[in-house]
């Protein structure tokens, strides 16, 4: 069956290189039989990359131990759900895994324009075919899942306990639908210069294949999130850590391009800063895949240490060079077609948006990146971590929460004097009292402040933008508020679907800051009977116990909690052992309530027989989450929306 | 043309704003990282006490108090040892053997590591390597 495994690879290589010279030849003669036959070997790709997943399941669930990519990753007493997602575990099943999420969106987007008959469409799938080719490349020649050990072992090393959580069994493939999607962006983005395209039918599709793994990138992020939360134990969600960076930079500079494509397509400026934009975002992509799997920067959630990071850098380089070469080859194409009339405008907004979005994205690659580049320069290598990116980053990103604001407000071309005073005294207003009332709560330090003026600066436009929809509207439909506001969003899904992002955005914002600022912490070792407080909780040790579940030895603390003198719960912080690695993992007990989690961790039993308890307060931790899925809603919407096509484009078919 | 000199102007301003964000965190934020040797063979304090250190965990080097809770250990490369020092639970893939990362304020006269961040790397790669070679 290995063989079987290899041979689909192999021939998944040979179906990419074919079909890209097939295409190429079709769109060099304008011939249609080379493109037909081209666009059928992208399918064929996807039914191969389908069946070498196919091959390697079937494996991984059968425990078959002589392949080595199932001995490294699983072992006999792994549940069979988690044998199903070690899959991911590794990298020679990751990339699979990536090749497969390609081939499905070459094959999904092939579908999607199956009745244009316009060589543009296949253009953008040669492109997809070249990427293609260096997976199963990669697959079959480098580091193939199907390798076969000459001696199997009795039983595998078994599945990293990091990885055997719920969240972990889908947050590696929802980030790589995200990751790489950016392939059918890049991919309209070179067939545009390739073609010498004008017209902005194709930056409206764009648009939309954008926003839509745009989204599944940031459920991805959110997920990578709430993981590290919940498995990794130090009461915390997000370190900045070399590979959550890696996942934050292409979301970082997708969500500049979906501000600036809306000026190419209102105003017909910026074409070359969004084409930049794109292959910039995709480029970070494969950054972030190389980052996560190369082992270049050490990280928690670095598994490996490979031979493939030189592949990458080397397809990086290769494609980075293609597309500047192509950009500046057509300069003419991208010519803009207007002039930015003022400063204090919609353009002017958005163009200052994408300057602090691609400066976030910039710092952070240089924090992640340092030790590498300081070396390079200095001769000394100097690491940054997470307080580097706490002092760069969080006025940035504080600055562009108060974008969130002013932006959307302000009219195109030029915002007159009248129409300042009428979109942002009442938002002032409120920011400023909003300070005013989170002052005598202890809010202090310029940034918290910064950051609570601007989410009630920010709600209020938000606000103000709805009431005013509606108001428009009024006498149109009468009817209840609530399905005004329904009536409303649907009439503009894209407007008003971006609005509610920006809302999650605020929440989260909210729930990042009440958990950094106002975390507190208390740990003691606990005898039966003994009591641990921290802020309003009472936390008593009512004992430990010991039991075996599936594949690993659970060492349990039972904890009375009480919220002032009011009993609230029992809960069970615990260590896992696992019986196969003899590895230990924690598994933190939470107690969410809305205001604020309370985060408790049994850091082990001491030889006297008490408990080592380790307890945070985590205020606002659910504004996290709650802002995260918000956003994702108002993408939904957004991404539900109609093309909107400009006049002539309609015309022209 | 007066917009696009107030733009350029603009956007100087921004750039220097975020270099200086960038220059001022390096300095204050940056850490040496450097290997155990080269800490170990250092023969006078560094100017900065800030230091990122990888290397492995010594093999019997290892005390751990959990009700402080404060972890000890000899941090190797091979070579030479450096003492760490970690006010916190040990992590769940913390051993002696394991490759790890620290952080935090190294102290000259002690030659010791006062450690504000552990992270251990994922141990089950060198693991596997107990599982011999492919079938040709």
């Amino acid at each position: 069956m290995s063989e079987l495994g290899r041979l689909a690879l192999l021939l998944g290589f040979a179906c990419s290189v074919f079909a890209v010279g097939s295409i190429a030849w079709g769109l060099r003669t304008g011939l249609s039989g080379p493109l037909r036959s081209g666009r059928r070997a992208v399918w064929a790709v996807c039914g191969l990359a389908l069946l070498a997943v196919i091959l390697l399941e079937r494996a991984l669930l059968a425990r078959d131990m002589s392949y080595r990519y199932v001995a490294e990753h699983t072992s006999k007493d792994l549940p069979l759900h988690y044998a199903f997602t070690s899959l991911w575990a590794g990298q020679e099943g990751s990339l699979l895994l990536w090749l497969l999420i390609l081939s499905a969106y070459g094959s999904a987007f092939l579908f999607a324009y199956r009745k244009r008959l316009d060589p543009f469409y296949d253009a953008v799938a040669m492109v997809v075919a070249s990427v293609m080719i260096f997976f199963t490349g990669l697959l079959s020649f480098v580091c193939s899942p199907f390798r076969i050990l000459a001696t199997p072992p009795a039983d595998g090393m078994g599945l990293n306990p990091l990885l055997q959580d719920p969240g972990m069994m889908i947050h590696p493939p929802i980030l790589y639908t995200g990751y790489v999607g950016f392939i059918i962006p890049f991919g309209f983005a070179i067939a545009v210069l390739l073609l010498n395209r004008s017209g902005t039918r194709w930056i409206e599709e764009v648009r939309r294949w954008t926003l839509f793994c745009w989204g599944f990138l940031g459920v991805g992020i959110l997920l990578g999130a709430r993981w590290a939360y919940i498995e990794l134990g130090w009461g915390g969600y997000w370190g900045w850590d070399p590979v959550e960076n890696a996942s934050l930079m292409p979301w970082l500079v997708g969500t500049g391009f979906l501000h600036s494509v809306m000026i190419e397509q209102r105003r017909g400026m910026l074409k070359t800063w969004n084409i930049v934009l794109i292959v910039l975002t995709f480029e970070l992509s494969i950054f972030g895949t190389f980052l996560t799997r190369s082992g270049v920067l050490t990280s928690v959630h670095s598994f490996a240490e490979s031979n493939i990071g030189p592949w990458f850098l080397g397809f990086i380089l290769l494609s980075a060079t293609i597309a500047t070469a192509l950009i500046l080859y057509r300069k003419a194409l991208l010519e803009s077609e207007n002039r930015m009339d003022a400063i204090v405008s919609r353009e002017g907004s958005f163009l200052f948006n994408n300057v602090l979005f691609v400066a976030l994205t910039f710092a952070t690659f240089l924090g992640t990146t340092f030790p590498v580049l300081s070396e390079a320069v200095t001769g000394t290598k100097i690491s940054v971590s997470a307080p580097f990116f706490n002092r760069v980053n969080v006025p940035i990103a504080l600055a562009l929460l108060l974008l969130t604001g002013a932006g959307p407000v302000l009219s195109w071309k030029r915002a007159t004097a009248s129409v300042l005073q009428r979109n942002f005294i009442l938002p002032l207003f409120m920011g400023t009292l909003a300070t005013l009332i989170a002052l005598p709560f202890g809010a202090t330090g310029v940034y918290p402040l910064v950051c609570i003026f601007a989410a009630a600066f920010v709600t209020t436009t938000i606000v103000m933008e709805f009431a005013r929809g509606i108001q428009a509207r009024k006498g149109l439909e009468a009817g209840a508020l609530p399905a005004q506001v329904t009536q409303l969003v649907r009439k503009n899904k894209r407007r008003y679907g971006g609005y509610i992002v920006h809302a999650g955005m605020v929440i989260l914002f909210v729930g990042v800051l009440g958990s950094s600022v106002f975390q507190k912490e208390a740990h003691a070792p606990l005898k039966t009977g003994d009591v641990l407080r921290v802020g309003p909780y009472t936390l008593t040790m009512r004992g430990v116990t010991e039991r075996q579940k599936e594949n690993a030895v659970y060492t349990t603390a039972i904890l009375d909690v009480k919220h002032g003198n009011r009993f609230i719960a029992t809960e069970h912080p615990s260590k896992a052992l696992y019986t196969k690695s003899q590895q230990p993992m924690t598994e933190v007990a939470l107690h969410t309530t809305p205001a604020e989690d309370l985060y408790m961790i049994l850091g082990g039993v001491n030889e006297d027989g008490s408990a080592s308890i380790q307890a945070y307060i985590n205020p606002l931790v659910s504004f996290v989450w709650v802002g995260g899925l918000v956003m994702v809603f108002g993408t939904l919407i957004a991404v539900s929306d109609k093309m909107r096509l400009r006049r002539e484009e309609k015309e022209a078919p | 043309m007066g917009n696009s000199i107030r733009l350029a102007l603009l956007t100087l301003i921004f750039v220097a704003a975020v270099g200086y964000l960038i220059m001022t965190g390096v300095r204050q934020t940056g850490m040496h990282y450097m290997t155990v040797t080269e800490l170990a063979h250092l023969d006078r304090a560094p100017k900065s006490e800030a230091f990122r250190l990888d290397g492995t965990v010594a093999a019997g080097s290892v005390v751990y108090d959990q009700k402080a809770p404060k972890l000890q250990f000899q941090m190797t490369d091979g070579k030479e040892h450096i003492a760490v020092v970690y006010d916190g639970l040990m992590p769940d893939a913390f051993a002696a053997g394991r490759e790890v990362v620290v952080e935090g304020a190294y102290r000259h006269q002690e030659r010791a590591l006062h450690a504000s961040k552990l992270v251990t790397k994922c141990p089950s790669k060198y693991e596997a390597k107990g599982l011999g070679k492919d079938k040709s």
